[in-house]
Protein backbone atom coordinates (compact mmCIF):
# COMPACT_ATOMS: atom_id res chain seq x y z
CA UNK A 1 0.00 0.00 0.00
CA UNK A 2 1.47 3.34 -1.07
CA UNK A 3 1.38 6.09 1.52
CA UNK A 4 1.29 9.82 0.88
CA UNK A 5 3.14 12.26 3.12
CA UNK A 6 2.59 16.01 3.17
CA UNK A 7 4.70 18.77 4.69
CA UNK A 8 5.07 22.52 4.52
CA UNK A 9 8.47 24.19 4.37
CA UNK A 10 9.85 27.71 4.52
CA UNK A 11 12.56 26.55 2.16
CA UNK A 12 12.70 23.37 0.05
CA UNK A 13 16.09 22.48 -1.42
CA UNK A 14 16.22 20.15 -4.42
CA UNK A 15 19.49 18.25 -4.60
CA UNK A 16 21.79 17.24 -1.72
CA UNK A 17 25.19 17.86 -3.30
CA UNK A 18 27.62 20.56 -2.12
CA UNK A 19 25.33 23.43 -3.25
CA UNK A 20 22.13 21.94 -1.81
CA UNK A 21 23.74 20.99 1.50
CA UNK A 22 25.18 24.50 1.89
CA UNK A 23 21.83 26.09 1.02
CA UNK A 24 19.91 23.85 3.44
CA UNK A 25 22.33 24.55 6.30
CA UNK A 26 22.37 28.32 5.72
CA UNK A 27 18.58 28.46 5.58
CA UNK A 28 18.17 26.29 8.68
CA UNK A 29 20.60 28.50 10.61
CA UNK A 30 18.16 31.41 10.17
CA UNK A 31 15.50 29.35 11.95
CA UNK A 32 13.68 28.43 8.73
CA UNK A 33 11.92 25.09 8.38
CA UNK A 34 13.92 23.35 5.65
CA UNK A 35 13.30 20.20 3.62
CA UNK A 36 16.12 18.75 1.52
CA UNK A 37 15.21 16.28 -1.24
CA UNK A 38 17.48 14.04 -3.31
CA UNK A 39 16.82 11.17 -5.71
CA UNK A 40 19.88 9.18 -4.63
CA UNK A 41 19.92 6.86 -1.62
CA UNK A 42 22.70 8.81 0.08
CA UNK A 43 23.35 12.54 0.31
CA UNK A 44 26.51 14.23 -0.99
CA UNK A 45 25.80 14.48 -4.71
CA UNK A 46 28.51 13.46 -7.14
CA UNK A 47 31.38 15.38 -5.55
CA UNK A 48 30.73 14.23 -1.99
CA UNK A 49 29.28 10.80 -2.76
CA UNK A 50 29.40 8.54 0.26
CA UNK A 51 30.59 4.94 -0.11
CA UNK A 52 28.25 2.23 1.18
CA UNK A 53 28.77 1.73 4.91
CA UNK A 54 29.34 -1.97 4.34
CA UNK A 55 32.41 -1.29 2.17
CA UNK A 56 34.25 0.48 4.99
CA UNK A 57 37.89 1.51 4.86
CA UNK A 58 37.59 3.86 1.89
CA UNK A 59 37.30 7.22 3.64
CA UNK A 60 39.20 10.09 2.07
CA UNK A 61 39.42 13.77 3.09
CA UNK A 62 36.81 14.45 0.39
CA UNK A 63 34.29 11.85 1.63
CA UNK A 64 34.91 12.95 5.22
CA UNK A 65 34.19 16.59 4.31
CA UNK A 66 30.97 15.43 2.67
CA UNK A 67 29.99 13.35 5.70
CA UNK A 68 30.59 16.40 7.93
CA UNK A 69 28.42 18.61 5.70
CA UNK A 70 25.62 16.01 5.78
CA UNK A 71 25.88 15.66 9.57
CA UNK A 72 25.77 19.46 9.99
CA UNK A 73 22.57 19.66 7.94
CA UNK A 74 20.90 16.97 10.03
CA UNK A 75 22.09 18.57 13.29
CA UNK A 76 20.59 21.89 12.15
CA UNK A 77 17.17 20.25 12.01
CA UNK A 78 16.76 19.95 8.24
CA UNK A 79 14.31 17.24 7.15
CA UNK A 80 16.31 15.12 4.70
CA UNK A 81 14.41 13.02 2.15
CA UNK A 82 16.58 10.55 0.23
CA UNK A 83 15.47 8.13 -2.49
CA UNK A 84 12.91 10.83 -3.28
CA UNK A 85 12.67 11.51 -7.00
CA UNK A 86 10.88 14.74 -7.85
CA UNK A 87 8.44 14.23 -10.72
CA UNK A 88 6.46 17.46 -10.47
CA UNK A 89 7.00 21.02 -9.27
CA UNK A 90 4.01 23.31 -9.63
CA UNK A 91 4.10 27.12 -10.09
CA UNK A 92 2.74 27.58 -6.55
CA UNK A 93 5.91 25.84 -5.29
CA UNK A 94 4.37 22.48 -4.46
CA UNK A 95 6.87 19.70 -5.02
CA UNK A 96 5.81 16.07 -5.54
CA UNK A 97 8.28 13.20 -5.29
CA UNK A 98 8.09 9.42 -5.47
CA UNK A 99 9.68 7.58 -2.56
CA UNK A 100 10.06 3.88 -1.69
CA UNK A 101 7.14 4.33 0.75
CA UNK A 102 4.89 6.15 -1.68
CA UNK A 103 4.44 9.83 -2.38
CA UNK A 104 5.91 12.91 -0.73
CA UNK A 105 4.46 16.37 -1.26
CA UNK A 106 6.03 19.54 0.10
CA UNK A 107 4.45 22.99 -0.12
CA UNK A 108 7.31 25.50 0.07
CA UNK A 109 7.49 29.28 0.43
CA UNK A 110 10.83 29.37 -1.40
CA UNK A 111 12.78 26.80 -3.40
CA UNK A 112 16.50 26.42 -3.97
CA UNK A 113 17.20 24.30 -7.05
CA UNK A 114 20.57 22.59 -6.72
CA UNK A 115 20.07 19.72 -9.13
CA UNK A 116 23.68 19.62 -10.32
CA UNK A 117 24.89 18.35 -13.66
CA UNK A 118 25.29 15.17 -15.65
CA UNK A 119 27.79 13.95 -18.24
CA UNK A 120 27.55 15.48 -21.67
CA UNK A 121 28.56 12.90 -24.24
CA UNK A 122 28.43 13.51 -27.99
CA UNK A 123 27.07 10.63 -30.06
CA UNK A 124 29.85 8.70 -31.82
CA UNK A 125 29.94 5.34 -33.60
CA UNK A 126 29.70 2.52 -31.07
CA UNK A 127 28.76 4.65 -28.06
CA UNK A 128 25.72 2.47 -27.30
CA UNK A 129 27.83 -0.70 -26.88
CA UNK A 130 27.87 -2.21 -23.39
CA UNK A 131 31.18 -1.31 -21.77
CA UNK A 132 31.12 2.27 -23.06
CA UNK A 133 30.28 4.32 -19.99
CA UNK A 134 30.48 7.94 -18.92
CA UNK A 135 33.23 9.30 -16.71
CA UNK A 136 30.60 10.06 -14.08
CA UNK A 137 29.41 6.45 -14.15
CA UNK A 138 32.95 5.08 -13.83
CA UNK A 139 33.56 7.38 -10.87
CA UNK A 140 30.36 6.23 -9.14
CA UNK A 141 31.13 2.54 -9.70
CA UNK A 142 34.59 2.99 -8.18
CA UNK A 143 33.62 5.28 -5.32
CA UNK A 144 30.25 3.82 -4.30
CA UNK A 145 30.98 0.16 -4.87
CA UNK A 146 34.72 -0.34 -5.39
CA UNK A 147 33.87 -1.77 -8.83
CA UNK A 148 36.10 -0.99 -11.82
CA UNK A 149 34.48 -0.05 -15.11
CA UNK A 150 36.58 -2.75 -16.77
CA UNK A 151 39.83 -4.62 -16.31
CA UNK A 152 41.53 -2.92 -19.29
CA UNK A 153 40.15 0.54 -19.90
CA UNK A 154 40.59 3.46 -22.29
CA UNK A 155 39.84 6.89 -20.76
CA UNK A 156 38.95 9.51 -23.36
CA UNK A 157 37.48 12.97 -23.79
CA UNK A 158 38.63 16.24 -22.31
CA UNK A 159 38.72 18.28 -19.16
CA UNK A 160 39.82 18.29 -15.53
CA UNK A 161 37.57 15.36 -14.57
CA UNK A 162 39.50 12.89 -16.78
CA UNK A 163 42.52 12.59 -14.43
CA UNK A 164 40.14 12.40 -11.46
CA UNK A 165 38.30 9.40 -12.89
CA UNK A 166 41.60 7.85 -13.99
CA UNK A 167 42.76 7.93 -10.37
CA UNK A 168 39.50 6.32 -9.22
CA UNK A 169 39.78 3.61 -11.89
CA UNK A 170 43.35 2.80 -10.77
CA UNK A 171 42.15 2.68 -7.18
CA UNK A 172 39.49 0.13 -8.16
CA UNK A 173 42.12 -2.03 -9.88
CA UNK A 174 41.70 -1.19 -13.56
CA UNK A 175 44.57 -1.13 -16.04
CA UNK A 176 44.55 2.11 -18.07
CA UNK A 177 45.39 0.95 -21.60
CA UNK A 178 45.33 4.51 -22.90
CA UNK A 179 44.50 8.07 -21.83
CA UNK A 180 43.21 10.14 -24.74
CA UNK A 181 42.78 13.89 -24.11
CA UNK A 182 41.66 16.11 -26.98
CA UNK A 183 43.52 19.18 -25.73
CA UNK A 184 47.26 19.63 -26.00
CA UNK A 185 49.15 20.95 -22.96
CA UNK A 186 48.98 24.71 -23.16
CA UNK A 187 51.23 27.38 -21.69
CA UNK A 188 48.22 29.62 -21.04
CA UNK A 189 46.75 26.97 -18.75
CA UNK A 190 49.94 26.87 -16.65
CA UNK A 191 50.03 30.68 -16.45
CA UNK A 192 46.44 30.65 -15.25
CA UNK A 193 47.17 27.97 -12.66
CA UNK A 194 50.20 29.94 -11.43
CA UNK A 195 47.84 32.60 -10.07
CA UNK A 196 46.09 30.10 -7.77
CA UNK A 197 48.71 28.53 -5.44
CA UNK A 198 45.97 26.86 -3.40
CA UNK A 199 45.28 24.63 -6.42
CA UNK A 200 48.90 23.60 -7.18
CA UNK A 201 49.04 20.48 -5.06
CA UNK A 202 45.77 19.14 -6.51
CA UNK A 203 46.85 19.87 -10.11
CA UNK A 204 50.29 18.30 -9.66
CA UNK A 205 48.76 15.16 -8.13
CA UNK A 206 46.35 14.76 -11.04
CA UNK A 207 49.10 15.27 -13.64
CA UNK A 208 51.22 12.63 -11.87
CA UNK A 209 48.27 10.21 -11.91
CA UNK A 210 48.03 10.42 -15.70
CA UNK A 211 51.79 10.16 -16.20
CA UNK A 212 52.15 7.05 -14.05
CA UNK A 213 48.80 5.29 -14.44
CA UNK A 214 48.31 5.08 -18.19
CA UNK A 215 50.23 2.67 -20.44
CA UNK A 216 50.10 5.36 -23.11
CA UNK A 217 48.81 8.92 -23.16
CA UNK A 218 47.76 10.88 -26.23
CA UNK A 219 47.20 14.64 -26.06
CA UNK A 220 45.48 16.25 -29.05
CA UNK A 221 43.82 12.95 -29.96
CA UNK A 222 40.19 11.86 -29.96
CA UNK A 223 38.35 8.53 -29.83
CA UNK A 224 36.43 8.24 -33.10
CA UNK A 225 34.83 4.78 -32.74
CA UNK A 226 34.02 2.17 -30.14
CA UNK A 227 34.31 -1.22 -31.84
CA UNK A 228 32.69 -4.56 -30.98
CA UNK A 229 29.53 -6.54 -31.64
CA UNK A 230 27.94 -7.36 -28.26
CA UNK A 231 30.27 -5.21 -26.12
CA UNK A 232 33.18 -2.82 -26.61
CA UNK A 233 36.34 -4.69 -27.60
CA UNK A 234 38.52 -1.97 -29.11
CA UNK A 235 38.58 1.74 -29.93
CA UNK A 236 39.82 3.78 -32.87
CA UNK A 237 41.70 6.97 -32.00
CA UNK A 238 42.89 9.71 -34.32
CA UNK A 239 44.88 12.93 -33.92
CA UNK A 240 43.29 16.34 -34.24
CA UNK A 241 44.90 18.58 -36.85
CA UNK A 242 45.81 22.18 -36.00
CA UNK A 243 42.67 23.33 -37.83
CA UNK A 244 40.58 21.14 -35.54
CA UNK A 245 39.72 18.45 -38.09
CA UNK A 246 40.15 14.73 -37.44
CA UNK A 247 43.16 13.17 -39.21
CA UNK A 248 41.52 9.83 -39.88
CA UNK A 249 44.42 8.72 -42.11
CA UNK A 250 46.63 8.58 -38.99
CA UNK A 251 44.11 6.63 -36.90
CA UNK A 252 45.22 3.80 -34.63
CA UNK A 253 43.33 0.94 -33.03
CA UNK A 254 43.65 0.06 -29.36
CA UNK A 255 42.50 -3.55 -29.01
CA UNK A 256 41.76 -5.98 -26.18
CA UNK A 257 39.90 -3.59 -23.92
CA UNK A 258 36.65 -4.18 -22.04
CA UNK A 259 35.65 -0.61 -21.19
CA UNK A 260 35.77 2.85 -22.73
CA UNK A 261 35.26 5.63 -20.20
CA UNK A 262 34.25 8.79 -22.02
CA UNK A 263 34.10 12.22 -20.40
CA UNK A 264 33.60 15.55 -22.13
CA UNK A 265 32.61 17.49 -19.06
CA UNK A 266 29.13 18.04 -17.70
CA UNK A 267 25.79 19.67 -18.59
CA UNK A 268 23.68 21.54 -16.07
CA UNK A 269 20.60 19.46 -15.08
CA UNK A 270 17.95 22.07 -15.85
CA UNK A 271 14.76 20.00 -15.87
CA UNK A 272 13.28 21.57 -12.71
CA UNK A 273 14.28 25.15 -13.52
CA UNK A 274 13.00 24.85 -17.10
CA UNK A 275 9.77 23.22 -15.88
CA UNK A 276 9.27 26.23 -13.57
CA UNK A 277 9.86 28.59 -16.50
CA UNK A 278 13.07 30.15 -15.19
CA UNK A 279 15.12 32.05 -17.77
CA UNK A 280 18.12 30.15 -19.14
CA UNK A 281 21.06 31.13 -21.28
CA UNK A 282 23.57 29.19 -23.35
CA UNK A 283 27.24 29.05 -22.41
CA UNK A 284 29.22 26.35 -24.18
CA UNK A 285 32.09 26.48 -21.69
CA UNK A 286 29.72 26.17 -18.69
CA UNK A 287 28.11 23.05 -20.16
CA UNK A 288 25.46 24.51 -22.49
CA UNK A 289 22.04 25.63 -21.26
CA UNK A 290 22.16 26.86 -17.68
CA UNK A 291 19.70 28.55 -15.38
CA UNK A 292 20.19 32.30 -15.06
CA UNK A 293 20.74 33.19 -11.42
CA UNK A 294 21.75 36.45 -9.76
CA UNK A 295 25.47 36.22 -8.97
CA UNK A 296 24.84 37.78 -5.56
CA UNK A 297 22.12 35.52 -4.17
CA UNK A 298 21.05 32.91 -6.73
CA UNK A 299 17.69 34.52 -7.47
CA UNK A 300 16.19 33.25 -10.75
CA UNK A 301 13.70 35.03 -13.00
CA UNK A 302 10.81 33.27 -11.20
CA UNK A 303 9.75 34.71 -7.82
CA UNK A 304 10.78 32.64 -4.77
CA UNK A 305 12.86 30.27 -6.92
CA UNK A 306 16.64 30.30 -6.40
CA UNK A 307 19.34 28.24 -8.08
CA UNK A 308 22.86 27.35 -6.98
CA UNK A 309 25.72 25.17 -8.10
CA UNK A 310 26.15 23.38 -11.42
CA UNK A 311 22.57 24.01 -12.57
CA UNK A 312 23.65 27.65 -13.04
CA UNK A 313 26.73 26.62 -15.06
CA UNK A 314 29.33 23.95 -14.45
CA UNK A 315 32.02 25.38 -12.17
CA UNK A 316 32.90 22.74 -9.56
CA UNK A 317 32.30 22.15 -5.88
CA UNK A 318 33.81 25.24 -4.26
CA UNK A 319 31.70 27.81 -6.14
CA UNK A 320 28.72 25.50 -5.60
CA UNK A 321 29.13 25.56 -1.82
CA UNK A 322 29.52 29.35 -1.68
CA UNK A 323 26.61 29.99 -4.07
CA UNK A 324 24.51 27.45 -2.15
CA UNK A 325 25.11 29.28 1.12
CA UNK A 326 24.16 32.64 -0.41
CA UNK A 327 21.04 31.17 -2.05
CA UNK A 328 19.99 29.47 1.20
CA UNK A 329 20.24 32.76 3.08
CA UNK A 330 18.33 34.64 0.35
CA UNK A 331 15.61 31.99 0.17
CA UNK A 332 15.15 32.08 3.95
CA UNK A 333 14.85 35.87 3.81
CA UNK A 334 12.36 35.49 0.99
CA UNK A 335 10.32 33.13 3.16
CA UNK A 336 10.13 35.81 5.84
CA UNK A 337 13.07 34.90 8.08
CA UNK A 338 14.81 37.96 9.50
CA UNK A 339 17.70 36.39 11.46
CA UNK A 340 20.00 36.23 8.45
CA UNK A 341 23.79 36.75 8.55
CA UNK A 342 24.84 40.43 8.53
CA UNK A 343 25.69 42.19 5.25
CA UNK A 344 29.51 42.13 5.74
CA UNK A 345 29.45 38.33 6.06
CA UNK A 346 27.38 37.99 2.91
CA UNK A 347 29.71 40.39 1.09
CA UNK A 348 32.70 38.26 2.14
CA UNK A 349 30.96 35.13 0.79
CA UNK A 350 30.35 36.92 -2.51
CA UNK A 351 34.01 37.92 -2.84
CA UNK A 352 35.10 34.31 -2.22
CA UNK A 353 32.56 33.15 -4.79
CA UNK A 354 33.88 35.63 -7.35
CA UNK A 355 37.44 34.38 -6.86
CA UNK A 356 36.37 30.73 -7.13
CA UNK A 357 34.46 31.45 -10.33
CA UNK A 358 37.39 33.42 -11.77
CA UNK A 359 39.55 30.33 -11.33
CA UNK A 360 37.12 28.04 -13.13
CA UNK A 361 35.92 30.12 -16.10
CA UNK A 362 39.23 30.19 -18.06
CA UNK A 363 39.78 26.52 -17.21
CA UNK A 364 36.36 25.65 -18.63
CA UNK A 365 37.04 27.71 -21.75
CA UNK A 366 40.35 25.91 -22.31
CA UNK A 367 38.72 22.50 -21.84
CA UNK A 368 35.71 23.08 -24.10
CA UNK A 369 35.21 20.13 -26.45
CA UNK A 370 36.84 20.60 -29.86
CA UNK A 371 34.69 21.33 -32.88
CA UNK A 372 35.56 17.83 -34.17
CA UNK A 373 33.02 16.21 -31.82
CA UNK A 374 30.36 17.38 -34.30
CA UNK A 375 32.00 15.21 -36.99
CA UNK A 376 32.10 11.97 -34.99
CA UNK A 377 28.63 10.53 -35.61
CA UNK A 378 27.96 8.79 -38.95
CA UNK A 379 24.51 8.88 -40.55
CA UNK A 380 23.87 5.37 -39.16
CA UNK A 381 25.00 6.28 -35.63
CA UNK A 382 22.24 6.26 -33.03
CA UNK A 383 21.95 9.70 -31.43
CA UNK A 384 18.81 9.17 -29.30
CA UNK A 385 19.62 6.17 -27.13
CA UNK A 386 16.08 5.79 -25.74
CA UNK A 387 14.27 5.57 -29.09
CA UNK A 388 17.22 4.29 -31.20
CA UNK A 389 16.96 7.25 -33.61
CA UNK A 390 19.94 7.69 -35.95
CA UNK A 391 21.75 10.85 -36.93
CA UNK A 392 20.51 10.25 -40.51
CA UNK A 393 16.88 10.37 -39.34
CA UNK A 394 17.50 13.64 -37.48
CA UNK A 395 19.40 15.09 -40.45
CA UNK A 396 16.49 14.20 -42.73
CA UNK A 397 14.01 15.86 -40.36
CA UNK A 398 16.17 18.98 -40.30
CA UNK A 399 16.26 19.02 -44.12
CA UNK A 400 12.45 19.02 -44.01
CA UNK A 401 12.38 22.02 -41.72
CA UNK A 402 13.03 20.93 -38.13
CA UNK A 403 15.53 23.48 -36.86
CA UNK A 404 15.17 23.03 -33.11
CA UNK A 405 15.50 20.18 -30.62
CA UNK A 406 11.71 20.38 -30.23
CA UNK A 407 11.19 20.08 -33.99
CA UNK A 408 13.56 17.11 -34.22
CA UNK A 409 11.69 15.48 -31.34
CA UNK A 410 8.26 15.87 -32.96
CA UNK A 411 9.57 14.67 -36.35
CA UNK A 412 11.68 11.69 -35.22
CA UNK A 413 10.89 10.89 -31.54
CA UNK A 414 14.54 11.74 -30.75
CA UNK A 415 14.48 13.11 -27.21
CA UNK A 416 10.97 11.79 -26.53
CA UNK A 417 12.06 8.71 -24.58
CA UNK A 418 12.49 8.15 -20.90
CA UNK A 419 15.55 10.38 -20.60
CA UNK A 420 13.60 13.25 -22.21
CA UNK A 421 16.66 14.35 -24.15
CA UNK A 422 18.99 14.66 -21.18
CA UNK A 423 21.52 12.50 -23.04
CA UNK A 424 20.89 13.38 -26.71
CA UNK A 425 19.62 16.98 -26.81
CA UNK A 426 23.18 18.30 -26.77
CA UNK A 427 24.06 16.31 -29.91
CA UNK A 428 20.71 16.96 -31.60
CA UNK A 429 21.08 20.72 -31.12
CA UNK A 430 24.38 20.54 -32.97
CA UNK A 431 22.74 18.68 -35.88
CA UNK A 432 19.70 20.98 -35.99
CA UNK A 433 21.71 24.21 -35.78
CA UNK A 434 25.27 23.51 -36.95
CA UNK A 435 27.79 25.94 -35.52
CA UNK A 436 25.21 27.63 -33.31
CA UNK A 437 23.57 25.01 -31.06
CA UNK A 438 21.98 27.72 -28.87
CA UNK A 439 19.64 28.49 -31.77
CA UNK A 440 18.13 24.97 -31.49
CA UNK A 441 16.81 25.77 -28.00
CA UNK A 442 16.12 23.20 -25.29
CA UNK A 443 13.25 20.90 -24.41
CA UNK A 444 10.78 22.25 -21.85
CA UNK A 445 10.03 19.12 -19.83
CA UNK A 446 6.52 17.96 -19.11
CA UNK A 447 5.11 16.57 -15.87
CA UNK A 448 6.08 13.91 -14.89
CA UNK A 449 9.68 15.05 -15.42
CA UNK A 450 10.77 11.55 -14.39
CA UNK A 451 8.90 8.32 -15.10
CA UNK A 452 6.75 7.57 -12.06
CA UNK A 453 4.70 4.52 -11.08
CA UNK A 454 0.94 4.98 -11.39
CA UNK A 455 0.54 3.77 -7.80
CA UNK A 456 2.64 6.74 -6.66
CA UNK A 457 0.58 9.18 -8.74
CA UNK A 458 -2.56 7.65 -7.23
CA UNK A 459 -1.18 8.05 -3.71
CA UNK A 460 -0.28 11.68 -4.47
CA UNK A 461 -3.75 12.40 -5.81
CA UNK A 462 -5.46 10.82 -2.81
CA UNK A 463 -4.03 13.15 -0.18
CA UNK A 464 -1.19 15.10 -1.73
CA UNK A 465 -1.98 17.44 -4.56
CA UNK A 466 -5.54 17.93 -3.24
CA UNK A 467 -3.96 20.16 -0.57
CA UNK A 468 -3.36 22.76 -3.25
CA UNK A 469 -5.47 25.86 -3.80
CA UNK B 1 27.12 -6.70 5.16
CA UNK B 2 26.99 -9.30 2.45
CA UNK B 3 23.80 -9.98 0.60
CA UNK B 4 22.72 -12.68 -1.78
CA UNK B 5 20.65 -11.62 -4.75
CA UNK B 6 19.26 -13.69 -7.61
CA UNK B 7 20.10 -12.62 -11.17
CA UNK B 8 18.20 -14.51 -13.89
CA UNK B 9 17.79 -17.42 -11.47
CA UNK B 10 21.43 -17.57 -10.36
CA UNK B 11 22.55 -16.62 -6.85
CA UNK B 12 25.06 -13.74 -6.78
CA UNK B 13 26.97 -12.54 -3.72
CA UNK B 14 27.00 -8.76 -3.27
CA UNK B 15 27.49 -6.03 -0.70
CA UNK B 16 24.26 -4.62 0.70
CA UNK B 17 23.78 -0.93 0.00
CA UNK B 18 25.96 -0.58 -3.09
CA UNK B 19 24.27 0.19 -6.43
CA UNK B 20 22.75 -2.88 -8.05
CA UNK B 21 24.13 -1.56 -11.35
CA UNK B 22 27.69 -1.99 -10.06
CA UNK B 23 27.04 -5.64 -9.22
CA UNK B 24 25.47 -6.30 -12.60
CA UNK B 25 28.18 -4.37 -14.52
CA UNK B 26 30.92 -6.40 -12.84
CA UNK B 27 29.11 -9.62 -13.79
CA UNK B 28 27.88 -8.94 -17.32
CA UNK B 29 28.13 -5.75 -19.35
CA UNK B 30 24.89 -6.15 -21.33
CA UNK B 31 21.80 -5.65 -19.16
CA UNK B 32 19.02 -5.58 -21.76
CA UNK B 33 18.25 -5.37 -25.50
CA UNK B 34 16.52 -2.49 -27.24
CA UNK B 35 12.98 -2.87 -28.58
CA UNK B 36 13.47 -1.02 -31.88
CA UNK B 37 16.70 -2.63 -33.14
CA UNK B 38 17.36 -5.54 -30.74
CA UNK B 39 20.82 -4.33 -29.69
CA UNK B 40 22.53 -4.86 -26.32
CA UNK B 41 22.73 -2.03 -23.79
CA UNK B 42 24.52 -1.74 -20.49
CA UNK B 43 25.14 0.75 -17.72
CA UNK B 44 25.94 4.14 -19.27
CA UNK B 45 25.38 7.29 -17.18
CA UNK B 46 25.42 5.51 -13.84
CA UNK B 47 23.43 8.25 -12.11
CA UNK B 48 19.79 7.69 -13.03
CA UNK B 49 19.62 9.99 -16.04
CA UNK B 50 19.88 7.84 -19.21
CA UNK B 51 17.58 4.87 -18.37
CA UNK B 52 19.79 2.40 -20.27
CA UNK B 53 20.25 0.08 -17.27
CA UNK B 54 16.58 -0.88 -16.87
CA UNK B 55 16.01 -4.28 -15.25
CA UNK B 56 13.15 -6.01 -13.43
CA UNK B 57 13.52 -6.09 -9.64
CA UNK B 58 11.18 -8.27 -7.53
CA UNK B 59 8.69 -8.31 -10.40
CA UNK B 60 8.74 -4.56 -10.98
CA UNK B 61 9.94 -3.72 -14.53
CA UNK B 62 11.75 -0.58 -15.63
CA UNK B 63 13.93 -0.20 -12.54
CA UNK B 64 17.20 1.73 -12.97
CA UNK B 65 19.88 -0.61 -11.65
CA UNK B 66 22.36 2.26 -11.24
CA UNK B 67 20.42 4.05 -8.50
CA UNK B 68 18.89 0.97 -6.82
CA UNK B 69 20.66 -0.18 -3.66
CA UNK B 70 21.34 -3.91 -3.25
CA UNK B 71 19.12 -5.61 -0.65
CA UNK B 72 19.51 -9.17 0.56
CA UNK B 73 17.10 -11.49 -1.23
CA UNK B 74 16.51 -9.20 -4.21
CA UNK B 75 15.41 -10.99 -7.38
CA UNK B 76 16.65 -9.41 -10.62
CA UNK B 77 15.69 -10.27 -14.19
CA UNK B 78 17.68 -8.74 -17.03
CA UNK B 79 15.73 -7.40 -20.00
Amino acid sequence: MMRAAFATADVAVLGAGPAGLAAALAAAQTGAGVHLIDAQSSAGGQYWMQPAAALGGTRTPQTRAGAAAIAAVRAAGVSVHLDAEVWAVFPDLRIVAGTPEGSLEIAARAIVVATGAHDRVPAFPGWTLPGVITAGAAQRLAKLAGVRAGSRVVVAGSGPFLPVVTRALRGAGATIAAYVEAQRPHAGLLAHLARYPERWREAAGLARTVATAAERAHFGWIVTDALGSERVEAVRIAPLARDGSIERARAQTIASIDALVVGWGFRPSIDVTSLLGCAHSYDESAGGWRCDADAADGRTSVPHVFAAGEVTGVAGALPARLAGRLAGIAAAADAGRTAIPPAPERARLRRRLERARAFVAPLNARCAPPRAIDDLAAETTIVCRCESVTKGEVTAACAEGATSVLGAKLWTRAGMGRCQGRMCAWTIARIAAPGDPARAGYNRPRIPIRPVALSIVAAALETGVSHGP
Amino acid sequence: MTATITVDGEPVAAVAGIPLGAVLHARTLALRRTARDDRPRGLFCGMGVCFDCLVTVDGRPGVRACITAVRDGMTVTLG
